[in-house]
């Protein structure tokens, strides 16, 4: 009885938090749930399903495309995230002891961040061009030699990550920023009075002081990078009408959710294109808690 | 900023929801856009420049006494929109456009639409390419789609840079001495000799699409069996791994910064590609007109592209529907197609019109009917399958890694194991 009254007392609550939970089932769980149900199917996304049971799993297993779609989105991961964060620390600690134009550096350092990534990979596209690239033009320009930066599977990684640090790196140093300051003045006051230099209070009262903050834009890089998808996909993607989204020369920019995409959108195998989500759902999952646990640990 | 335990899991919740719903969740977008559902309405769906938009307005009016034509222009991933609105049943156009490349699928599922034949097609077939048709004909003799246009193949080349290459430059002469593929190989060795860093192949792989398409198989046969493993691939592979050993593949890819450059410089020399292709090349090297010509392809014509227009289960009236259909594509309205809208007619009729006799400027005042005309009607009759493209792939990445290096039998054999596994998953046998 006392439940029905706080229901009936509190609707104008439930009613204000609805949208997001009805939005949340249309657009999210429904699809989610259908997915599951289509990765036990063979479907063209007209006609009939087709049970196959776990016929499609056992696919995922054999698939070396699929395997190697996993290898290249780690090391585009490990590539992009390992610089950015450590990069974004540094700047936030720079912009945590300026005093002037404030405002214009944060603004500057979040603009990549809300650039579309269509056309930061357009423009990345023109400035690594193997020939006519600014990138090339200048290294020979220097005496080097170019590198093939759009066809050496290497290099293709490099790009793709590069662009992710460009477009990430500001948006988590702000966060950097923003727990920076909430690090009470004191623990400062008292690392100098013990003799610590600016280098040394960074490593001993910043970088501790941070530690949640560093496991949130952990797990969120980790989130998002297992997922990249549009930077190869403009990088790579309409290259070819005849071998669309194949994630350019040796398949080097396949990620797992650009080869997703593919099967699915671009090969019209939808129940594989749901198996091969559920199988970036796991891995996301496992590194997440892989992070999480590391960085925890060693809160403790 | 702590993470506790249940933020830890709607983050997790959030990725995975971010994970699997991109694609689905953009489906859904697309029921917004006009289909029909009244009565006395007949919706088009097409894509810009699918046709032309004053062939369009003037059917309005046309058509103003039977029917409303609403016709919509969906942007976007067209065949994905297209396919979410007939799985869904909803705002299903009456009248609607099917790319090329799409049509293998389209026509796997031809009881979405209506047979053409049924409503007249049958005595109209003939003014249209046969093999365009066949295209769009499924094995019990349906006809799913309204050729609108096509993509005859032809060489699009450099004069200046063949000049200076000691290579012919009349039309019919590069015609005459390029017509095979090994005589089009001599000549790139032979440009690659004399001018340095001209490369007349753009890729490995664009080699093996030309000639798969030069011929009468693909890769699956009427019967459903994978043969990408049979003779006629294989040849298609050498002589696409052969334009690598000799030197003179670009390794670029179409449309790429480096292939802009390429033909604006001139070390890309030649295209083969589709008619259309010459609008490509138009825009990206704008500076360079009256320096290309056009000459029929080495090897043989081949198609590209080009689409149809179809009519759906769900359409109220398809007498009315298909009456505005062969309205617009008549061959007469073909030539305002081509004029406005750059789509090389399907009907052979419209080639001596004079829309399409016109010299033109950029290719030096060339007529350049007089190349892909001819094409057009002699282009090979293939079985193209639903599962085609997604079987063809993997020798498109294979080619591109024997480009960077791998050893040319084992990318083969493993193109081979790769295609039959992905043709598996779709039940090819």
């Amino acid at each position: 009885m006392t439940r029905a009254r706080s229901l009936r007392a509190s609707w104008p609550q439930y009613l204000a938090i609805s949208p997001f939970y009805l939005l949340f089932t249309v657009f999210l769980l429904g699809p989610t749930l259908f997915s599951l149900y289509l990765a036990f199917h063979r479907w063209d996304g007209i006609g009939e399903m087709q049970y196959v049971g776990l016929d499609q799993f056992r696919y995922l297993i054999d698939d070396g495309t699929f395997w190697l779609s996993v290898r290249n989105t780690l090391v585009i991961w490990v590539l992009s995230t390992v610089p950015m964060l450590f990069m974004a620390l540094v700047l936030a600690a720079l912009l945590n002891n300026t005093k002037r134009f404030v405002g214009f550096y944060r603004v500057a350092l979040f603009i990549p961040n809300i650039t579309s990534v269509v056309a930061i990979a357009i423009v990345f596209g023109a400035l690594f061009a193997n020939n006519s690239g600014l990138v090339n033009v200048t290294l020979q320009g220097l005496g080097l030699s170019g590198i093939p930066w759009l066809t050496d599977p290497w290099a293709i990684k490099v790009v793709i990550a590069m662009l992710m640090t460009w477009q990430w790196t500001g948006y988590n140093a702000l966060i950097y920023l923003a727990g920076m300051q909430s690090v009470p003045s004191e623990l400062y006051e008292a690392a100098k009075i013990d003799g610590a230099g600016p280098v040394r209070a960074f490593f001993s009262v910043t970088v501790p002081m941070l530690r949640p903050i560093i496991l949130f834009t952990v797990v969120v890089s980790t989130i998002t990078g297992m997922q990249s998808f549009t930077e190869p996909q403009v990088l790579f993607g309409n290259n070819s009408a005849v071998n669309a989204n194949s994630g350019g020369p040796g398949q080097a920019g396949l990620t797992m959710v650009l080869y997703f995409y593919r099967t699915a959108f671009g090969q019209n195998d939808y129940g594989y294109g749901a198996a091969i989500a559920w199988a970036v759902f796991l891995i996301v999952m496992v590194f997440t808690i892989l992070n999480w646990r590391l960085v925890q640990r060693r809160a403790d | 900023m702590a993470l506790s335990r249940r933020n830890f899991l709607r983050y997790g919740t959030a990725g995975l929801a971010a994970v699997a719903v991109p694609g689905l969740a953009a489906c859904t977008s697309s029921t917004a856009t006009t289909g029909s559902t009244d009565a006395g309405k007949t919706a088009l769906w097409y894509w810009g420049d699918g046709l032309s938009d004053k062939v369009v307005e003037a059917a309005k009016t046309q058509f103003a006494g039977q029917t409303t034509l609403e016709p919509t222009k969906v942007g976007g991933d067209f065949k994905q929109k297209l396919t979410t609105t007939l799985s869904s049943r909803q705002f299903v156009p009456d009248i609607t456009g099917i790319k090329g490349e799409d049509m293998a699928n389209f026509r796997a599922n031809a009881d979405q639409f209506a047979d053409l034949n049924e409503l007249g097609f049958k005595d109209l077939s003939s003014q249209y390419l046969e093999w365009k048709v066949k295209q769009a004909t499924t094995a019990d003799g349906k006809v799913i789609g309204f050729p609108i246009d096509i993509g005859p193949t032809g060489m699009f080349y450099r004069e200046d840079v063949f000049a200076k290459a000691g290579l012919p430059t009349d039309p019919a002469a590069v015609s005459a001495q390029l017509s095979t593929w090994d005589a089009f190989y001599d000549a790139a060795v032979a440009a690659k000799s004399k001018v340095p860093g001209t490369f007349m192949v753009i890729n490995a792989g664009a080699i093996f699409n030309l000639v798969i398409g030069q011929g009468t198989k693909r890769f699956i046969d009427e019967s459903n069996t994978f043969i990408g493993d049979q003779p006629h691939v294989k040849a298609a592979w050498d002589l696409a791994v052969k334009a690598h050993t000799l030197g003179i593949s670009g390794k670029t890819e179409d449309g790429s910064a480096d292939w802009t450059a390429g033909i604006s410089k001139g070390t890309l020399p030649s295209v083969i590609g589709a008619a259309w292709a010459g609008i490509d090349i138009r825009n990206n090297a704008a500076d360079t007109s009256g320096k290309w010509r056009v000459a029929a392809a080495p090897g043989g014509p081949g198609n590209f592209g080009g689409s149809f227009l179809a009519i759906t289960k769900q359409a109220k009236n398809p007498q009315v529907a298909f009456d505005i259909i062969k309205w617009i594509l008549s061959p007469e309205k073909a030539a305002e197609n081509f004029t406005d809208a750059s789509l090389f007619p399907a009907s052979p009729s419209t080639y001596t019109s004079a829309a399409l006799t016109a010299g033109d400027d950029f290719f030096g005042g060339q007529k350049t009917i007089d190349i892909f005309g001819p094409a057009a009607q002699k282009i090979p009759i293939a079985y193209e399958a639903g599962a085609d493209a997604a079987v063809s792939a993997p020798y498109f990445n294979q080619l591109g890694n024997v480009e960077q290096g791998k050893n040319a039998d084992e990318a083969w054999a493993e193109a081979v194991k790769e295609a039959k596994q992905i043709g598996s998953r779709q039940g090819v046998k």
